[in-house]
């Protein structure tokens, strides 16, 4: 393997001695082959390639799924591979997803409260929202004909009794 | 941890042939308050993950704003992402996917004490940032042109009478007008496109600051500043440049093939 070699070379550096394990104090970093690297970035053009034939069809819902699916691999094989995490602290990797983790938190809290707006609680009886119909300050009126009708439609068809038109109730 | 046990073993007598000072006492690269290069090194890159997150979540609120508001009028956006450009969205897709192969190129070659190498390939990154963000001109031009900057001439009621007289007579932007064989679009296509302009826009920032930082890699790499002992810079550089990468990777789909 060229990668070792070269790896050994490395952590004889500065010491002119056989290279120690990694607690000698130095750099030890783990260098894949150059090859190794097209290939990745091979992989990745691949899957661009797949994603932008995919969005070509029409699947409904699951096009987006999809493309969230290959983005998220991708995403994953550069993380991995040419941001070294694969061989690096562990503590690195969690420190990433972290931040996905706070952002599905963010995500799904902000759902949650869009998708229960003018729902009634079942527990007090009482609407979460009031929609009163109005146009928030700054706020547009659908262009559409009948824009309250046909939106909501939408919605009924898409996500069932979720957040309703403003001017539905 | 290799900086505990290297600083214990500094206060424990040697018969290795080599004081306790050998990692750091004549590297001109170590600050006086790590102990081993490993130390600095480490400390460098934890800081340039935890940042990597914050940068994320910067990303993510327009993510989370977008996820909400395609939901609230996915049929919208639908109509309105035909307007972008798909050929283009994938150039600019495989042109920093390269750009990025080359950073991680350019890091190996540093790791490798290759130093004509690690400049080549930094060039060749830096030339891909600046393709990209040519793309993104014509892009955004275009957008321009066709009366898609959100807001004014967006067929909001407050701006439709300015927008009638700045064309031509009866001329709408072709937004509300539908040409091209394009769905002709509602006022509500305004969340749309402010979310495409803000979230690319923004990334076009990250993408000007991830090149000035490669470049500034780059002069220090050509001045020798770096070896196989010491290359922080040009690792971290690059984790910023696939930073970008990795944003990019989910706007393309999001933005352009929308399903």
């Amino acid at each position: 393997m060229a990668s070792s070699t070269e790896l050994a070379h490395q952590g004889a550096n500065h010491h002119g001695h056989a290279a120690h394990d990694a607690d000698d104090g130095n750099v030890h970093v783990h260098i894949a082959p150059a090859p190794f690297y097209w290939g990745i970035f091979g992989a990745l053009v691949c899957l661009t390639i797949v994603t932008v034939g995919v969005s070509y069809f029409d699947f409904g819902n699951a096009n987006t799924f999809i493309a969230i699916v290959i983005a998220t691999i991708k995403a994953a094989l550069v993380a991995t591979f040419f941001m070294h995490l694969r061989h690096d602290k562990l503590f690195h990797t969690l420190a990433f997803l972290s931040a996905f983790l706070f952002l599905s938190i963010f995500l799904l809290m902000t759902a949650d409260d869009l998708w229960k707006r003018g729902q009634v609680d079942d527990a007090y009886g009482t609407k979460t929202f009031v929609p009163t119909g109005e146009i928030a300050p700054g706020g547009m009126p659908s262009a559409a004909p009948a824009p309250s009708a046909s939106n909501s439609e939408h919605k009924e068809d898409r996500q069932g009794p979720q957040t309703p038109a403003p001017g539905h109730h | 941890m290799a900086n505990v046990t290297s600083t214990v073993d500094a206060t424990l007598p040697h018969d290795d042939g080599h004081g306790d000072d050998h990692a750091h006492a004549h590297l001109p690269f170590m600050q006086h308050h790590f102990d081993t290069p490993a130390q600095q090194f480490d400390a460098s890159k934890l800081g340039m993950w935890i940042f990597i997150a914050t940068e994320i979540l910067m990303f993510g609120g327009l993510f989370v704003a977008y996820g909400i508001f395609r939901n609230l009028d996915d049929e919208v956006f639908k109509e309105a992402h035909l307007y972008l450009n798909k050929q283009m969205g994938a150039l600019n897709t495989i042109v920093l996917l390269f750009s990025s192969l080359t950073a991680a190129l350019s890091v190996r070659s540093a790791q490798l004490g290759k130093r004509n190498a690690t400049s080549a390939y930094l060039v060749i990154t830096i030339l891909c940032a600046c393709a990209f963000l040519v793309v993104k001109y014509f892009e955004y031009h275009h957008k321009f042109e066709d009366g898609l900057l959100p807001g004014h001439c967006f067929g909001h009621p407050w701006f439709g009478d300015a927008c009638l007289t700045a064309g031509s007579p009866g001329s709408h932007p072709i937004a509300i007008h539908g040409e091209h064989g394009l769905p002709a679009l509602t006022p509500r296509a305004n969340m749309f496109f402010g979310l495409y302009f803000i979230m690319t826009g923004l990334h076009g920032v990250h993408v000007v600051i991830g090149m000035s930082i490669l470049i500034w890699v780059l002069i220090k790499n050509i001045k020798g500043h770096f070896s196989p002992a010491y290359f922080t810079h040009v690792d971290l550089g690059a984790l910023y440049w696939h930073l970008v990468d990795l944003v990019w990777i989910y706007l393309f789909p999001l933005l352009y093939l929308v399903g």
